[in-house]
């Protein structure tokens, strides 16, 4: 295998090749122990467990985030491929395979990991008790073990580091669907903030990189159906996608021209006239009026009726597929026709 | 011809009708017949799965519940619908409880019931394999010879791989294929799988251009006389958005965003009047015009 080497106090970066025997079974860690101990004790990498459980491990192979100890080399050896291992982005690199977790840590604690007090006790003064579809709201936000894979490939955050990020916002998540916490207001107010829920470009990077099957984009996706759902709703990126409800009730379509001023406000969509002007000359800005309606609209006016009704707004209304959602990668793993194709 | 049900999705019908008129005028010439879905609305882009998720799993099991009338696979030409889309499903077939609840409130408001057997597919991967694949073949006899071609996957066409799946989100190969087929010449650089930006260029411009300069520099370093993509929202950041990039750091790129329509089309020799170049706001006529052809 590669290894990108990296000394910091240097600033030397070298990538370097190994080649040595390992049994069937080694895990990308093992490799890693066995080049440490046989050809190179300089080298340097975290790991503890073993045993994909205490997130120390993550790095990138071939260009992505895995956690070593997870990763089997087996078929990769045998395929003839020799994969480049480097360490996790958007950290600072301290020395080969280590990243700095600083930026990482800071972030998770912005996010208040801890039940914040205020919620009622139950009468009888027994343990609070949660009851199982509460607990499905955040079990797989729970799995998190804190490895930074996700947070590695996060697109936004390439961008803008202040983003909190998946990683923090999964977190995030974990508490504001604990019946226990008493602060979910205060939160969704402080998640909503500028580099906050609303910043996640729905790259799904972190979906896909996640060894746990935490899917932090999809607790970001439950985060913004809580703001709404309480009304925390003064963001842009909050205007914006409650504009597509509007626009899917009213004429099916969505209403394109009307979608930056009602995102933006119109003081502000004034200033991007003159980029406005120049997409409308290309016939990018249709005409608002008369508004382009689907057929039978009224039905989608309906449904919103009848769903607003039944009472599966905010977060639940995601959770509920996610049994189903789950049942892909069960059919993965076991071998099962995933599609019907 | 295999028959599909053809779901255009909002830009298609709207700012990018270009997408619409060469995705039909193409298709024939690829063995699709499409049969348009009329009664159908937006699949919430991914905000009205934020903002109202379960209003999101209704209105798209609406547009499933069409198409499974006409046909056995629902055709989109946008990543954003392809995954709202493939997401829905998923979650109605994997779940009868779920569907069972969805479909009386169908029923209630006279949508037919999702019986749960329409495949969600995108144009990308109706002529990337198979029967469209080898029909591609025959229908590109104009050819792109000459051309440098830009493959843009965009994210949602990719990822989640299990709900996408139709190939290695790290390593994807269709559109390489398509435009070796076409005649064309890919491009190789590593941006090409991520993100443009779009979904945030509103509410976080400045972020959303960070990630969009990415592939615009990097398909021109790698010497990009055009780029394709098989997403009208990546299009629409990618072509109108490039002029805000320029202003913001004082360069020029000027670099043609073709949709994935548009390129087969122009090696299939569709007529200008389906293409519809003059809708780009960078007009990739004088990148076409040293075709070779």
């Amino acid at each position: 295998m590669k290894i990108w080497r990296y000394d910091a106090a240097r600033g030397e970066r070298a990538l370097k090749e190994y080649e040595f025997d390992a049994p069937e079974w080694a895990t990308l860690l093992d490799c890693l122990d066995i080049v440490k101990d046989q050809i190179d004790g300089t080298l340097s990498y975290r790991k503890s467990c073993r045993m994909m459980i205490c997130g120390s491990c993550g790095m990138r192979m071939d260009g992505a985030a895995v956690l070593a100890c997870k990763t089997r080399m087996y078929e990769i050896a045998e395929a003839g491929h020799v994969p480049t291992i480097s360490a996790m982005g958007n950290l600072p690199i301290v020395k080969d395979l280590v990243v700095d977790m600083n930026p990482f840590w800071q972030k998770f604690h912005a996010m208040k990991p801890y039940l914040q007090p205020g919620y009622e006790r139950p009468d009888d003064d027994r343990e609070y008790r949660i009851s199982q579809e509460r607990m499905n709201v955040i079990h797989k936000e729970s799995l998190c073990i804190n490895c930074g894979c996700c947070v590695s490939e996060c697109n936004a955050m390439e961008s803008d580091p202040e983003f909190l990020g998946p990683q923090a916002l999964a977190k995030g998540m974990r508490f504001v669907g604990d019946p226990r916490d008493g602060a979910t207001v205060e939160r969704l107010e402080q998640y909503s903030s500028e580099h906050g829920i609303w910043d996640c470009t729905r790259c799904y990077f972190c979906n896909e990189r996640c060894p746990k099957g935490v899917d932090p984009r999809d607790a970001i996706a439950k985060l913004g159906a809580e703001a709404i759902r309480v009304g925390i709703d003064r963001d842009m990126g909050a205007k914006h996608a409650k504009w597509f409800v509007h626009s899917a009730k009213s004429t099916g379509w969505l209403r394109e021209t009307e979608l930056v001023p009602k995102t933006q406000g119109v003081v502000s969509a004034i200033s991007q006239m003159k980029f406005a002007m120049s997409l409308a000359r290309k016939g990018k800005v249709p005409p608002p009026f008369p508004p382009h309606a689907a057929r039978d609209v009224k039905e989608s006016r309906a449904l919103h009726d009848l769903v607003s009704e039944q009472g599966r707004d905010g977060a639940l209304g995601i959770v509920q597929g996610e049994r189903a959602l789950g049942r892909i990668e069960f059919a993965k793993e076991h071998g099962e026709e995933e599609r019907e194709e | 011809m295999k028959r599909v049900a053809y779901y255009k999705g909002c830009l298609a019908s709207l700012s990018a009708k270009e997408l619409d008129t060469s995705t039909r005028a193409l298709a024939p010439r690829v063995g699709i017949e499409l049969v348009t879905l009329e009664s159908v609305t937006c699949c919430g882009a991914g905000d009205i799965h934020e903002a109202e998720p379960d209003y999101y799993l209704h209105l798209n099991a609406r547009i499933l519940a069409y198409a499974e009338q006409v046909a056995d696979t629902l055709m989109t030409v946008c990543n954003v619908c392809t995954l709202n889309l493939r997401q829905a499903n998923y979650m109605l077939t994997g779940d009868e409880t779920l569907r069972e609840r969805v479909n009386d409130n169908l029923e209630s408001v006279g949508v037919p019931r999702y019986g749960g057997t329409v495949d969600v597919r995108h144009l990308l991967w109706e002529i990337a394999e198979g029967e469209g694949y080898e029909r591609l073949k025959e229908a590109a006899h104009k050819g792109l010879k000459g051309l440098k071609v830009a493959p843009f996957y965009g994210c949602q066409i990719l990822r989640p791989s299990k709900i996408l799946g139709f190939e290695d989100p790290d390593r994807p190969w269709s559109l390489e294929r398509i435009i070796a087929a076409c005649g064309g010449e890919a491009v190789d650089y590593p941006a090409k799988i991520k993100c443009c930006g779009f979904p945030i260029i509103q509410a976080r411009e400045e972020t959303a251009l960070g990630e969009l300069i990415q592939p615009i520099e990097q398909a021109l370093e790698a010497g990009a006389d055009v780029m394709v993509t098989p997403c009208p929202l990546c299009h629409l950041s990618l072509d109108a958005w490039q002029q805000k990039l320029e202003a913001s750091t004082g360069r020029t790129f000027g670099l043609p965003i073709l949709h994935l329509a548009q390129l087969v089309g122009v090696a299939a020799g569709l007529a200008d009047s389906e293409l519809r170049f003059k809708r780009h706001v960078v007009d990739p006529r004088p990148a076409l015009e040293q075709l070779q052809v």
